[in-house]
């Protein structure tokens, strides 16, 4: 059979990130290659052009993308999961808004995290906002942590974590933020507090309608499960949900420019992040 | 529809979200009614945000009367709504045909440009009597859309038109446009074509040898392959991954014998530095020859190289060598296992035990 070549795996790369936004550089070709086979040999093709052919042109409904798209995608979640991203959470944007509220004399943060499943990204923001704004005490923030799954939101009310879960954790933070009992790590309770978990579906429009006055928002390997259309639905929601001056903060390699134009791209460094100006 | 007025008013809001959420809920009714209220409000609207909200309700309201709204946005001054427009018609799919049909034959250039910009993403059986006059259309830019989204489309029935239009005295973005399309049909009968228009590839200007390396990736056999080989040390170092491609494709096909010449511009290519990726190409295209002794070496020292694409290359071509079938190599799976213990890189590693 034979295997994707080279210019198959840069045409496949280009489908990948214009169907779900995620960038697969050439460091990947091993990786899509061996998914690429998986999904041919399931579908008893034996030609990769035929494989390319038919998620270009013969899939409409998006079914084989979202069937490759499982396979590189990862469902894995973990605490300070695509750290650079939190680097600029937390070196630029945090300090950014939140020094122009103090000008503006206000005292509420609100972060939404879209999809958080079972609330290693809630709690790590709760962490990060912790330890670079010890004066959030006195401030009223929020960290709203949604999700679909009712035994997601439950895990997250626990606040209990097993060892894969808190491998990345900066030890400084680990000390800090979490307590060891037995084979688990338990996030304390002033941490806990800051994050509010709540069932919603990101599907349901009017329940999105209420969600508003967000200075952050996090859904983070989310959206590539959707079809383009609820995408966008979705992604227009969060605009309306941030408040101006806020940043929303998708996946390291998934990218909010193809779905919207309304939102502002800006550069911190190294770091590309959007904003609603 | 005494809603569809209220959420109409509500366009006047200074509130953006307000908006927003009005141009939604007149998509969510899905009333052909409520079509000329988001027209009417799109020119005036500054925020992107609602622009984008007008036209996904577009894209909500079925019926003919959102197309036909979406077709004169095709005509706006304005090109980010023309794009949108765009959109909004290949989301309607061939429902849209008919409205396309009639400004193909009464739109001016740009508008016919536009109208297979839109048929570039809608499967559809109906779309024949545009394309048949694109393809003979006065403006290039129409003719070389509609030769892409045929190609893209692998329509077949089109693959003699294109010929035709190749072997003319074509533009040359028009001749590259039917080379990727003759590439995309696939039709072996196809290369014919391709040699009677470029009988010489060396002769080939870059821009056209690129393409033209695409289709005889596609369909050349072996004297594309020893053609396609003498381009490699004599083209600049863009053209290398392409060549390489070439090369690796055509391959299988024919199966030629090692050329000492190629084998030594592979091993430079190998060694001097490309980008890994090209160097990646050239430890593959080596791999067809690992059954003589000093390539399966040279394959074998590549396993040690510090670049990651390299080993990957050099593993995936050795393992190809001791497949069941292939000319075996015995002493070959002890030196692969023995490396597996030495790298560290996982898929390497499974490249190695694979």
């Amino acid at each position: 059979m034979p295997e994707l070549s080279v210019d198959q795996f840069q045409t496949l790369s280009q489908v990948i990130y214009q169907k779900l936004g995620l960038h697969f550089d050439e460091k990947k070709i091993y990786f899509l290659k061996t998914r690429v086979a998986k999904r041919m040999a399931a579908l008893r093709m034996d030609d990769p052009r035929e494989y390319l052919f038919l998620l270009t042109y013969a899939d409409p409904q998006g079914r084989e993308m979202q069937a490759l798209a499982n396979l590189v995608t990862t469902n894995e979640t973990y605490m300070f999961r695509e750290y650079d991203q939190l680097q600029a959470f937390a070196n630029h944007c945090l300090p950014e808004v939140l020094s122009d509220k103090q000008a503006r004399g206000e005292r509420t943060l609100r972060i939404w995290c879209a999809g958080c499943s079972s609330g290693e990204e809630p709690y790590t923001l709760a962490m990060i906002l912790q330890e670079v704004f010890p004066q959030a005490q006195n401030w009223d923030c929020e960290i709203a942590a949604t999700d679909i799954d009712e035994n997601m939101l439950r895990k997250v009310a626990t606040a209990r974590y097993g060892h894969r879960s808190v491998a990345e954790v900066p030890d400084e933070y680990r000390n800090k933020y979490l307590v060891e009992e037995g084979n688990e790590y338990v996030v304390r309770r002033r941490t806990t507090a800051l994050v509010t978990p709540f069932h919603l579906n990101l599907h349901d429009r009017m329940a999105m309608r209420a969600m508003r006055g967000f200075d952050f928002i996090f859904c983070r390997n989310v959206l590539i499960y959707f079809d383009d259309l609820s995408r966008k639905a979705v992604v227009d929601h969060f605009y309306n949900a941030l408040n101006r001056g806020g940043y929303v903060f998708l996946g390291h390699s998934e990218s909010i420019g193809r779905v919207t134009t309304a939102f502002k791209l800006k550069r911190f460094e190294t770091h590309l992040v959007y904003v609603k100006e | 529809m005494s809603s569809l007025k209220e959420y109409a008013e509500k366009f006047d809001c200074g509130d953006e979200t307000e908006r927003v959420y009005a141009a939604e809920d007149i998509g969510y009714l899905n009333a052909p009614e409520g079509v000329p209220a988001l027209l009417e409000r799109l020119p005036q609207e500054c925020s992107p945000a609602v622009r984008d909200a007008i036209f996904q309700a577009l894209i909500r309201i079925d019926g003919d009367i959102a197309i036909e709204g979406a077709v004169q946005l095709l005509a706006s001054e304005d090109p980010q709504i023309r794009n949108q427009a765009v959109d909004v018609l290949r989301r309607k799919g061939a429902q849209a045909i008919p409205f396309l049909n009639t400004v193909m034959r009464a739109g001016d250039k740009d508008l016919r440009k536009l109208v297979l910009d839109v048929l570039s993403e809608v499967q559809s059986g109906d779309a024949g009597e545009i394309y048949q006059a694109a393809l003979s259309d006065q403006d290039p830019n129409v003719v070389i859309t509609a030769v892409e989204n045929l190609g893209r489309m692998r329509a077949a029935e089109y693959r003699g038109r294109i010929e035709d239009l190749l072997l003319s005295d074509a533009h040359p973005m028009l001749v590259a446009a039917c080379l990727e399309a003759l590439l995309g049909i696939g039709n072996p009968a196809s290369l014919e074509a391709i040699r009677r228009r470029f009988p010489e590839l060396g002769a080939l200007p870059d821009f056209l040898l690129a393409s033209s390396l695409k289709a005889v990736a596609a369909l050349g056999s072996e004297r594309e392959f020893a053609e396609v080989a003498r381009l490699l040390p004599v083209r600049g170092r863009h053209l290398r991954p392409a060549i390489l491609s070439a090369l690796l494709a055509i391959y299988p096909r024919c199966r030629p014998g090692a050329d000492a010449d190629l084998l030594a511009v592979l091993q430079a290519l190998v060694e001097n530095g490309d980008p890994p990726l090209c160097r990646y190409q050239a430890v593959r295209v080596l791999g067809f020859w690992a059954d003589s002794d000093d390539v399966c070496a040279f394959l074998v020292s590549c396993l040690s190289s510090p670049e990651r694409l390299v080993r990957l290359g050099a593993a995936e071509s050795l393992r190809m060598a001791t497949r069941p079938g292939l000319d075996p190599r015995p002493g070959l799976d002890p030196v692969l296992e023995a490396r597996a213990r030495e790298e560290s890189d996982e898929e390497v590693l499974q490249a190695l035990g694979s």
